[in-house]
C-alpha cells in the first residue's frame, strides 16, 4: 500500500513534465494531445469511478497551476470526466483491446468540449468556436494513440499488492 | 446492497471533487488574479523552471538533430536566402543610421517619445502554452530583470504580444493571434486607427472601425497606434494588410492583416520595459 501512495504521485509527476515539456511541441492544426485528460480518462478506465474522480482532479488542478485560465477549471472538467469513464467502464469486465482506445477517443473529445462550455460559463469567451471541433477532435486522436501506454502505466501505479499477486 | 452503498460513496466523492473546484475556481475569479492563487501558480512555475531546462537541454539537440536530418536540402536552402538578406539588411541599416540619428535630435528637441528609446529586456521563449485554447509562450526573464505584468513584447519585426503573468523565473506572454488579445491599431498609408483582434494561430486578424472611405493598399503596414491610454507604445509594427473590401451597405470597411512576426517560430523576444500611463481597470 505504501509502494502505490509512492507510485501514484510519480505518474503523477511524470504526465506532468511529459505535457509541459515534449507534447507543447507536438501540434497539428494548431492544436496538440492533452495528457492530463489522458490520465484522467485511463484512470477512469483502469481503476472504476473513484480513480477517475481522484485521478482528474488531481491532474487538473496540478495542470491549472501552469494555464491562465481560472484555477480549479481543468480539476472540475477532468473529474467529471474520470468519473463518467470510470462508471461506464464498470459494467465491462474483460473487454476487447480496442474498447479502452475508443472509450479515450470519444472521453478525451468530450472533455475538451466540457471544458470549452465550463470555460464560457465562468467568464472565458471566445473558446466555443468552429476551432474547437477540431481541437477535440486532434486531441482525441492523439490521446486514443496514446492511450495503450498511458494504461499500462496507470495500471501499474494503481494495482494493489493483493491484486498482483492473486 | 454492497455495492449501492459504494457506488453512493463515489457519488459523495464526486460531489465533493466537484465542490472544490467550484470554490477554487471562484477564489481565483473574484481575487482578481492578485490574492493568494497567484502566489501558488508563481511559485509552481519556479519551481518547474528548472525541470523545464533540464528537458529542454536533453530534447532540443536530439528534436534539432532529427529536423536537421530530415530537412537538410531546405536548411541549406534557407541559409544562403538568410545571407542574401543579412547583406541587404546590413546595406539598409548604414543608411539608414544616419536617417535615425536626425530622428532622434528632432525628437529630443520636441520632447517626444519614440518606441526605439524604450529600455528592452532580451529573452528566449523556451515554451509554449500546454493547453489548446491559449497562444502564449513562456519567456526565461521574470520579475528580477523588471517584467512586469502588461508590458509589450515585440522581436526585431514587430509586435508579439503582452506579459500576462510574471513569476521570479518566467514569464507567460499572450500572442497576439489569441482571440483574447486586442490592439488599437493605425494604417501606415492613410493614418485610419482602427482595432485589430486576434482571430486564432494562423488566422489572419480582423481590423474593427476602419472607415468605408479610407484608402487601404494590399501589404500595407499597420502598426500600433499609441492612442491616449493605449496598451502599447505607438510605431510597433503589426501586421501587412491581407484583404480589403466594402461589403455593400456596410458602414465599415472588412480588412484583415496578418502578423508581421512568426510566432510559430519564435526563439528570442525583446520585452519593452514600458507600462501605459493611464491606470488600467
Amino acid at each position: 500500500m505504501n509502494n502505490t501512495r509512492a507510485k501514484i504521485p510519480l505518474v503523477l509527476l511524470l504526465f506532468l513534465v511529459v505535457e509541459l515539456t515534449l507534447l507543447d511541441r507536438l501540434r497539428v492544426f494548431g492544436a496538440g494531445p492533452d495528457a492530463m485528460l489522458l490520465l484522467a480518462v485511463v484512470a477512469g478506465i483502469v481503476g472504476g469511478p473513484r480513480a477517475g474522480a481522484l485521478f482528474g482532479f488531481a491532474a487538473g488542478i496540478v495542470l491549472d497551476l501552469f494555464l491562465e485560465t481560472p484555477m480549479g477549471l481543468s480539476a472540475l472538467v477532468f473529474c467529471l470526466v474520470g468519473y463518467a469513464v470510470g462508471n461506464i467502464q464498470g459494467g465491462v469486465l474483460r473487454a476487447a483491446w480496442w474498447i479502452p482506445i475508443l472509450t479515450t477517443f470519444v472521453a478525451s473529445v468530450a472533455g475538451e468540449l466540457l471544458y470549452a462550455l465550463v470555460a464560457t460559463v465562468v467568464g472565458q469567451p471566445h473558446l466555443v468556436t468552429i476551432h474547437l471541433l477540431i481541437v477535440a477532435t486532434v486531441v482525441g486522436v492523439f490521446n486514443a494513440v496514446a492511450a495503450p501506454v498511458a494504461l499500462r502505466l496507470v495500471r501499474w501505479s494503481i494495482e494493489t499488492p493483493e491484486r498482483a499477486f492473486a | 446492497m454492497a455495492v449501492y452503498r459504494r457506488s453512493t460513496r463515489h457519488r459523495f466523492l464526486l460531489v465533493l471533487l466537484v465542490l472544490t473546484s467550484i470554490t477554487v475556481i471562484t477564489v481565483d475569479v473574484r481575487g482578481g488574479g492578485g490574492g493568494a492563487m497567484e502566489s501558488v501558480r508563481r511559485a509552481a512555475r519556479d519551481a518547474f523552471a528548472p525541470v523545464q531546462s533540464v528537458a529542454d537541454d536533453v530534447i532540443n539537440p536530439v528534436s534539432d538533430f532529427f529536423g536537421g536530418l530530415f530537412r537538410y536540402g531546405h536548411i541549406k536552402a534557407e541559409n544562403s536566402r538568410l545571407r542574401r538578406q543579412l547583406a541587404e539588411a546590413r546595406g539598409r541599416a548604414d543608411a539608414s543610421a544616419n536617417n535615425d540619428r536626425e530622428l532622434q535630435k528632432l525628437l529630443a528637441l520636441q520632447n517626444l517619445n519614440f518606441a526605439g528609446n524604450i529600455p528592452t529586456v532580451a529573452a528566449r521563449v523556451v515554451a509554449t502554452s500546454p493547453s489548446n485554447f491559449q497562444l502564449t509562450v513562456e519567456i526565461d526573464k521574470g520579475l528580477p530583470a523588471g517584467i512586469q505584468k502588461g508590458m509589450p513584447v515585440v522581436t526585431g519585426a514587430g509586435l508579439v504580444g503582452r506579459v500576462l503573468s510574471v513569476s521570479q523565473e518566467r514569464a507567460t506572454v499572450l500572442l497576439l493571434t489569441d482571440p483574447s488579445f486586442n490592439v488599437g491599431v493605425r494604417l501606415s498609408g492613410s493614418g485610419d486607427v482602427g482595432v485589430a483582434r486576434g482571430n486564432g494561430t494562423r488566422q489572419p486578424l480582423p481590423v474593427d472601425l476602419i472607415d468605408v472611405g479610407s484608402k487601404v493598399a494590399g501589404g500595407e503596414v499597420v502598426v500600433t497606434s499609441g492612442l491616449q491610454g493605449s496598451v502599447f507604445p505607438p510605431d510597433i509594427p503589426v501586421g501587412k494588410v491581407r484583404s480589403t473590401k466594402v461589403q455593400p451597405g456596410s458602414l465599415q470597411r472588412d480588412l484583415t492583416i496578418d502578423p508581421i512576426v512568426d510566432l510559430t517560430r519564435l526563439d528570442f523576444v525583446k520585452v519593452l520595459l514600458w507600462q501605459p500611463k493611464a491606470v488600467l481597470p
